[in-house]
């Protein structure tokens, strides 16, 4: 029979090592955790691969073309590679694998070929806050949003709220993401003037610094608002129609009619008993969601100019920067890994019927 | 006992409610109306070729000139005829939506299929796989692709396409493998010895049919996103002239900032926006006519 | 089985007077699942609604605490409760004393424990809501109260506060679950308790131990119990009284002793027939032949007249009342809506063994 500890995670475990591995493997949030890095090691892999192993990969590629065009010997060519890729290709191949793993590790990912100089976590660095701002920022109201619009939907249902919304939603569903960022910069900025394109465009007005200030984030905010706002009607009606959806299966359970019939307050129904259960299948949605978004920032950073993570990836795909290339997919990977960790937890948390399913297993 | 001949009753059953189905798609008011707009702008994009020839002309007097007769969406920055553009404009991209979209689909079909009835390690493999290959943001994955591999012929874009989005898709085969493969029929098979090969692919896909091809309707929709996606990107081949390119012509050109080049942005955006509504719809009330408990009424 | 004297008390704490309830169906039209109900019950005492599935009878117990879905509505009929002291109109309650006369008057144990619960609420924190909803003046109960309250109530249905108190939903088996939710309603001292089918879904030991839970309560707390059940068995162990129900009306009424050893309605008499002994000799068993009418295509006249062995043709003519018996107080009169009740007999022929 199951334990009456409320505690979310492990039961207690004696000492020993084989019982810790076992605790380990009972252990919802480590099993995530160590799934997760799988993920990312698998796609490194890969990427190493494609970068390496696959003929006419590129460094074979530009050692190539050092030693045709340069008339450079194999060692100078590969030395060269070396300084721009994390690994150097005059070794064997499995320790050039193990050098790009452990660079990844230590977070080096080489040299940019673009930017000469430059080594590829500087880029990332400097380019991947403003995504995860802006996108953070986009998904939270995102959310927020379609969460309030849903219930109110699912509470009235087939009134003008729930037919508008649902029609509207459906639509915008329809125009793939990039082509609604392109159709705000036509209508807003050039039909109806309202926004000023040239001056909200970028991520920063010119001379304004990082720092710790009111105005500072003033400005990253007006010059978010675009993207954050392409990124909000994009998903908004994803988030609506799902939560509509949810709400209204939950009104239809028991224990929301046992909860009218205790007298308790509509409030208080309306947040604990319906809310807490209806958001459920949104939290499991918001892993996927949020791959989904990322992939569009590369657009939406490319109309609005706005220099992320979307941007460098495009032009590094734009000038074949393979490092960079290699640099931000990793990136990504992790980022959207740490999302749906973040979102699996999250669930884990809200839905103690998970916990007690995973600590029997 | 009863005889177990599928094929020939799913051929009978077929045909009969091939036609129930025509039916009940005339009947929804949505599927009706999105079955007529995807066969418009097919239609359109494939016999156009044959009756309207691919001169255009240029004509540097009539850049950017507006809409008026002989040029009812006006011209584009080098005074060719707009018009003309949208409705050659489909060709490509309806030919590499629905390339990409069969091989993804038979793709899907086939692991979905064999990984629900062999279950095991394949399975788990296989769920593995889509697992991390969903991870990763698909059209992140076709950007850095489209830089190791140059994407110049639809066919070699439609089968890159096509083996990058079958994750998905396998995952809702497999889920619909699973619950047929409990059906007696499949047990029939199985008794009789047919094999693995024909009881997945003689009994167990004819079955799914109708799903499957909701499933393709679907994938259809998400390879033109990515296909237009990559156009916008710059990636994919930007000779000749289809509603990809014209929409990326008119973001480098700057044509985005002119007033006068309003149709030739909108036009193709409104193409490919009702292509996808049109699909979409068709897509819902095929689901309704499969899953009538999710009919509203 | 349960007394049958008459309860001291001066009237009746629940009364419904030609009670009416009806659902929409699609095409516009509606469609009355009870057709006019008359009861008194009396505090103290238990009455068992029985009936087949279709019959009303949830339909009823719903009513009463004006819990019917959107598509349901009270178009004809009163319910007065007496509770404490003064009479007080379910029906014409207004949203914010609805809710307050809720569960601390008049409380109800639902069908199906698996789903009465919030699943993401620890039982303490439900039980918490509960009483929190319903305030004892100005004061805001304290967590110990709360706890207390809550251990009290759940060792008088036989379970263990420390165990179940912290759980979740899910970590209880149905049997518990079942006893938590009587523990809970009775959370505010009710003074009517509603249970619709509490045993159906348990397996049989459970079923005893809910049942036995039950006397001792009533034995211990003195409320009234509206008890819905298909399940005879079941209402004879805990029934003053039993009303039989049959297409939204109430076709028999009496003791508990009146309706199993006495039945006058040809309805009653084949359901009692229809359940065998577990003890004893097999009598002849009989199901009822035909099916109960389509609510929205009832016979003219008796709805019971298709299907009754002792029917004629003034049957037909007009939908019996209830006609007395016996007559006694305190809603214990034996009456049967029936024109023939003098004639109905109910035997039962011991089968032969060879």
């Amino acid at each position: 029979m199951a334990t009456v500890s409320p505690s979310a995670v492990t039961a207690k475990a004696d000492g020993g090592g084989r019982s810790i591995l076992r605790r380990i493997w009972r252990s919802y949030v480590l099993r995530r955790i160590l799934r997760a890095i799988f993920i990312v090691w698998v796609v490194a892999t890969g990427v190493f691969f494609l970068v390496r192993l696959l003929p006419g990969n590129p460094v074979d590629v530009y050692i190539n073309t050092q030693i045709g065009q340069y008339g450079m010997t194999y060692d100078a060519a590969a030395a060269q590679a070396a300084a721009l890729f994390s690994f150097d290709p005059g070794t064997p191949l499995w320790q050039q694998y193990l050098d790009y793993l452990g660079g990844i590790v230590r977070g080096d990912f080489g040299m940019s070929i673009l930017s000469p100089g430059t080594s590829v976590t500087e880029k990332i660095a400097t380019h991947l806050p403003w995504t995860l701002f802006s996108v953070g920022i986009a998904l939270i109201i995102s959310v927020t949003l379609g969460l309030l619009l849903g219930m109110a939907m699912a509470y009235r249902r087939g009134g003008i709220l729930d037919h508008t919304i649902s029609t509207i939603g459906s639509t915008l569903h329809a125009i793939p993401n990039y082509l609604l960022a392109l159709m705000i910069v036509v209508f807003g900025a050039v039909q109806m003037g309202i926004i000023n394109y040239g001056q909200i465009r970028g991520k920063l007005s010119p001379g304004i610094q990082p720092e710790f200030s009111l105005r500072f984030l003033q400005d990253a905010f007006y010059h978010a608002s675009l993207p954050i706002l392409t990124y909000v009607l994009t998903t908004v009606g994803t988030w609506a129609l799902v939560m509509k959806s949810s709400t209204t299966q939950v009104l239809g359970e028991d224990y929301v009619m046992v909860a009218r019939a205790r007298g308790l307050t509509d409030g208080r129904i309306r947040t604990s008993y319906v809310g807490r259960n209806a958001i459920l299948p949104l939290v499991a949605q918001i892993a996927t969601q949020a791959g989904f978004v990322v992939g569009g920032a590369i657009f939406v950073e490319k109309v609005f100019r706005y220099e992320g993570i979307g941007i460098t990836l495009f032009d590094s795909v734009q000038s074949r920067d393979y490092p960079v290339i290699q640099g931000v997919l990793l990136i990504v990977t992790v980022t959207v890994v740490a999302a749906n960790l973040l979102s699996d937890l999250a669930y884990s948390v809200l839905d103690p019927r998970i916990r007690t399913e995973e600590k029997e297993a | 006992m009863a005889q177990v001949s599928a094929a020939p009753t799913t051929g009978a059953a077929g045909r009969g409610a091939f036609r129930g189905f025509f039916r009940e798609l005339t009947r929804s008011k949505t599927g009706f109306a999105g079955f007529v707009i995807v066969a418009l702008i097919v239609g359109m994009s494939a016999l156009a070729p044959i009756f309207v020839d691919g001169k255009m002309p240029t004509d540097l007097d009539a850049i950017w000139g507006p809409p008026r007769a002989g040029h009812w969406l006006g011209t584009d920055m080098a005074g060719k005829d707009t018009l003309k553009q949208i409705v050659l404009g489909g060709q490509t991209v309806v030919f590499v939506g629905f390339l990409a979209a069969a091989i993804t689909t038979v793709i899907a079909v086939v692991v979905g299929s064999l990984a629900a009835y062999i279950r095991g390690r394949f399975d788990n493999f296989m769920l593995q796989l889509t697992d991390i290959v969903m991870t990763v943001p698909q059209i992140v994955l076709l950007a850095v692709l489209g830089a190791f591999f140059s994407l110049d012929s639809p066919i070699y874009l439609a089968l890159i396409i096509g083996c990058l989005t079958w994750p998905v898709l396998m995952r809702s085969i497999r889920a619909q493998a699973l619950s047929l493969k409990e059906r007696e029929f499949v047990e029939a098979a199985k008794l009789l010895d047919l094999g693995t090969t024909r009881v997945v692919f003689g009994e167990i896909v004819p079955n799914m049919a109708s799903y499957i091809l909701i499933n393709f309707i679907i994938a259809v929709t998400n390879a033109i996103y990515a296909l237009v996606g990559l156009y916008v990107l710059g990636l994919a081949p930007l000779a000749g002239a289809n509603w990809g390119i014209m929409i990326n012509n008119a973001w480098i050109g700057g044509a985005m900032f002119l007033p006068a080049a309003m149709p030739y942005i909108l036009a193709p955006i409104a193409m490919i926006a009702l292509l996808q509504l049109g699909l979409i719809m068709l897509t819902r009330s095929l689901e309704e006519i499969l899953n009538p408990r999710l009919r509203d009424k | 089985m349960p007394t049958t004297d008459p309860p001291e008390t001066d009237g009746p704490i629940l009364s419904v007077r030609d009670l009416h309830v009806a659902y929409k169906t699609g095409d516009g039209k509606s469609v009355e699942a009870v057709r006019g109900v008359d009861f008194d019950l009396y505090p103290n005492q238990s009455l068992a609604l029985v009936g087949e599935s279709g019959c009303g009878k949830t339909t009823l117990g719903l009513g009463l605490l004006r819990l019917l879905p959107k598509l349901g509505s009270v178009p004809k009929g009163s319910i007065t409760f007496n509770g404490r002291g003064s009479a007080v109109d379910v029906l014409a309650l207004r949203k914010q004393e609805l809710r307050k006369w809720r569960w601390r008057d008049a409380a109800m144990v639902f069908q199906g424990a698996m789903n009465s619960f919030n699943p993401v609420l620890r039982i303490i924190d439900q039980m918490a809501d509960t009483i929190r909803a319903h305030p004892d003046g100005e004061r805001k109960p304290s967590k110990k109260e709360i706890w207390e309250r809550s251990a009290d109530l759940l060792r008088s249905v036989r379970l263990e506060p420390n165990r179940v108190l912290p759980s979740y939903p899910h970590e209880l088996s149905g049997g518990m679950r079942q006893r938590v939710l009587i523990a809970m309603s009775l959370l505010l001292d009710p003074k009517l308790l509603i249970l619709d089918e509490p045993t159906t879904a348990l397996d049989i030991l459970t079923q005893r131990a809910i049942v036995d839970v039950l006397h001792e309560l009533r034995a211990e707390r003195k409320f009234a119990m509206v008890f819905i059940s298909h399940d005879l068995a079941i209402a004879a162990e805990l029934a003053d009284r039993v009303a039989t129900m049959y297409a939204g009306r109430i076709i028999e009424t009496g003791t508990a002793r009146d309706i199993f050893y006495g039945p006058r309605h040809p309805y009653t008499v084949g359901l009692i027939k229809a359940v065998p002994p577990v003890v004893g000799d097999l009598p002849e068993l009989a199901s009822i032949p035909g099916a109960p009418p389509s609510l929205s295509n009832l016979p003219e006249g008796c709805s019971f007249a298709p299907r009754c062995d002792y029917a004629e043709d003034r049957c037909t003519a007009a939908d019996p009342e209830l006609n007395p018996i016996t007559e006694r107080s305190a809603g214990t009169t034996h009456a049967a809506a029936c024109l023939r009740w003098q004639d109905v007999r109910y035997e039962r022929k011991v089968v032969e063994r060879v």
